[in-house]
């Protein structure tokens, strides 16, 4: 078996011989599995992004490597009927966390989805028309208008204000399941549970064979099939391994709730910008949470629930 | 008209023209956007470190779109009853009397106390605010009041004799950077959901002693203008940001409309 330190001895090698690319590159083809590194070689691993992107994209870049905070179980809440879908969460998720960005097809990618849905009727001169005729309103609506129980919608809607009229929006983005799919099925476990309740990716082991993306039932992972786009002065310089570091061509992301920010306590991107205020984000286990407030207080319900994935992730109303 | 007069007027009619056009190059270096809805608050980009803005503004729709300092231009909140657990100076709010222009004038230009005299004070006996000139061309359309569904009046929140306050429950003045002090009056739902953080917004740090800062309610809401008109849901329609990338091969998303709901 190769020992790291042999490893180590031909990197040095490479340096000296001035390639200093080629050293940094071969370092990174031998990594090991993030979970399995210790702390000096994540350390090394830092450090050797670090220098890689500020020299990449012209300005100071941090990798963040904090680990998940004990007492943290991370949770989120949206309110469903808060929501206008003005799609403001979808840029400032973009703005805060590298995605490609280029105008090609494959090129612009965006993690979060609103799905835009007729609202069902419930109006009063056809609360009679259920089937069959004459016994009232059945369940889930009318019979033959149901009420947008189903997840048929529109993500490219584009009119010139929100929100319409009998429109409901539904932002969907990863769910950060207790018992993840994805993670189930990657061959290299590159994707994995933090403690903190967060659903990682360690982006130098992922081979891009994309079973998470057919196992996830949330639409939640995308693929980098073009080199990403991702202009200098738009980059966000402070990121973390974990999360919003560059990702390179044939690699899966999706949201990792922020993690540079919500290791640090700081509300994910989304839920800053949201205009309404829809979006909620807290630690379930501190019962003064707004998030455990919301459990304890509102109607909260879970997408696809009968999956029993068991999503920190919960869609609430008044 | 001789000739030197028309030339001196088509001259401080050019300059008349290119003066403002300097000012929008000015402007332009100097990006704005607003936050919550427009006309509320805004905040004006600049940089934090080398290559990392306090904030970024869609080219879009000029909204708010990323927060890289999140207390940009904040003061502390204020005594608010029931949220003494928080501690000192982490619940900050943005000021809301700078962005009222006319406000420092309202107490001593107009309503100082001298005026009409009224003595004793007589106040209209109806609900339905009176038309008055000034008010009306200070605030457009204010005559048809969409608060309330015509049970309530100007002095119902406008403090009587201080007219840059509010006004409590008690008939005590209420600052206008405190607003949640009065809507709480009949809002008291929304009010427990606010302090809670459930109802509305905060931005900064998401532990429960954290520092935030606090969206309060008149940010997000026109208070003249909250009932239902061309929108519902109690919040003004704005432009939405631009849909996602077209899978690839296709030219439109018409595809998206032929779902099976018969409607
Ligand atoms: S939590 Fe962060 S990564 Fe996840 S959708 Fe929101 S902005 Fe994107
Ligand atoms: S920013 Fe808020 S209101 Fe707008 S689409 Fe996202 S969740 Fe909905």
């Amino acid at each position: 078996m190769l020992s790291m330190s042999s490893l180590m001895g031909t990197a040095a090698l490479m340096v000296q011989s001035g390639d200093a690319k080629a050293a940094v590159e071969w370092a990174e083809h031998f990594q090991k599995n993030y979970r399995l590194m210790t702390a000096e070689e994540k350390a090394e691993a830092r450090a050797r992004l670090e220098r890689r992107y500020s020299a990449e994209y012209g300005k100071q870049v941090s990798v963040d490597t904090t680990e998940a905070q004990p007492g943290v179980l991370m949770g989120y809440a949206l309110n469903i009927r808060k929501c206008i879908g003005c799609r403001r969460c979808v840029k400032a998720c973009v703005e805060e966390n590298n995605q490609s960005r280029g105008n090609k097809p494959g090129e612009r990618i965006e993690w979060i989805q609103v799905l835009r849905m007729e609202r069902g009727e419930f109006s009063k001169d056809k609360m009679n028309h259920g089937y069959p005729e004459g016994l009232g309103i059945q369940v889930g609506g009318n019979a033959y208008t149901p009420a947008g129980a189903v997840l048929e919608g529109q993500y490219h809607y584009e009119p010139e204000a929100v929100p319409e009229k009998d429109a409901t929006y539904m932002p969907i983005a990863c769910m950060h399941c207790e018992k993840p799919p994805c993670v189930k099925v990657c061959p290299v476990r590159t994707t994995y549970r933090d403690p903190d309740g967060v659903v990682v990716i360690d982006y130098n082991w992922c081979i891009g064979c994309r079973m998470c993306m057919g196992a996830c039932p949330y639409w939640a992972r995308r693929i980098n099939v073009a080199n990403p786009v991702l202009p200098k002065e738009a980059m966000n310089p402070v990121t973390h391994y974990l999360g919003n570091r560059p990702r390179m061509r044939g690699v899966v992301e999706k949201c990792h709730w922020c993690l540079q920010r919500s290791r640090h306590s700081r509300y994910p991107a989304c839920v800053e910008v949201c205009p309404v205020g829809a979006r909620k984000f807290g630690n379930l286990l501190d019962p003064e949470s707004e998030v455990s407030l919301i459990l304890a207080r509102k109607n909260v319900f879970r997408l696809k629930a009968e999956l029993n994935t068991f999503p920190k992730f919960f869609y609430f109303y008044d | 008209m001789n000739k030197f007069a028309f030339h001196t007027m088509v001259l401080a009619f050019c300059c008349g023209v290119a003066a403002p056009v300097f000012a929008q190059d000015a402007q332009k270096k100097e990006e704005i956007c607003f936050e919550s809805r427009k006309g509320a608050s805004e905040i004006t980009k600049r940089e934090i470190k080398p290559g990392l803005p306090n904030v970024k503004c869609s080219p879009k729709t000029g909204a708010a779109l990323w927060y890289g300092d999140p207390f940009d231009g904040t003061v502390p909140m204020g005594k608010m009853p029931l949220l003494e657990k928080i501690p000192e100076g982490h619940a900050v709010i943005k000021p809301r009397s700078e962005k009222l222009a006319i406000l420092p004038m309202c107490g001593t230009a107009c309503h100082n106390g001298v005026g009409p005299a009224f003595n004793p004070p007589t106040l209209p006996k109806g609900k339905k605010p009176t038309p008055i000139p000034t008010m009306a061309g200070l605030l457009p359309g204010i005559e048809n009041l969409q608060h309330g569904r015509g049970g309530i009046w100007c002095l119902d929140c406008h403090h009587t004799t201080k007219r840059d306050k509010l006004v409590d429950h008690f008939g005590d003045p209420v600052s206008f950077d405190q607003p949640q002090l009065l809507c709480g009056k009949c809002h008291g739902d929304k009010l427990r959901d606010w302090r809670d953080g459930i109802h509305g917004k905060r931005i900064g740090e998401f532990t429960s002693t954290g520092k935030k800062r606090w969206f309060v309610c008149t940010e997000c809401h026109n208070p003249h203008d909250v009932q239902d008109g061309a929108r519902n849901r109690g919040f003004i329609q704005l432009q939405p940001e631009s849909p996602p990338q077209l899978p690839r091969g296709l030219k439109d998303a018409k595809h998206e409309k032929l779902h099976p709901i018969p409607h």
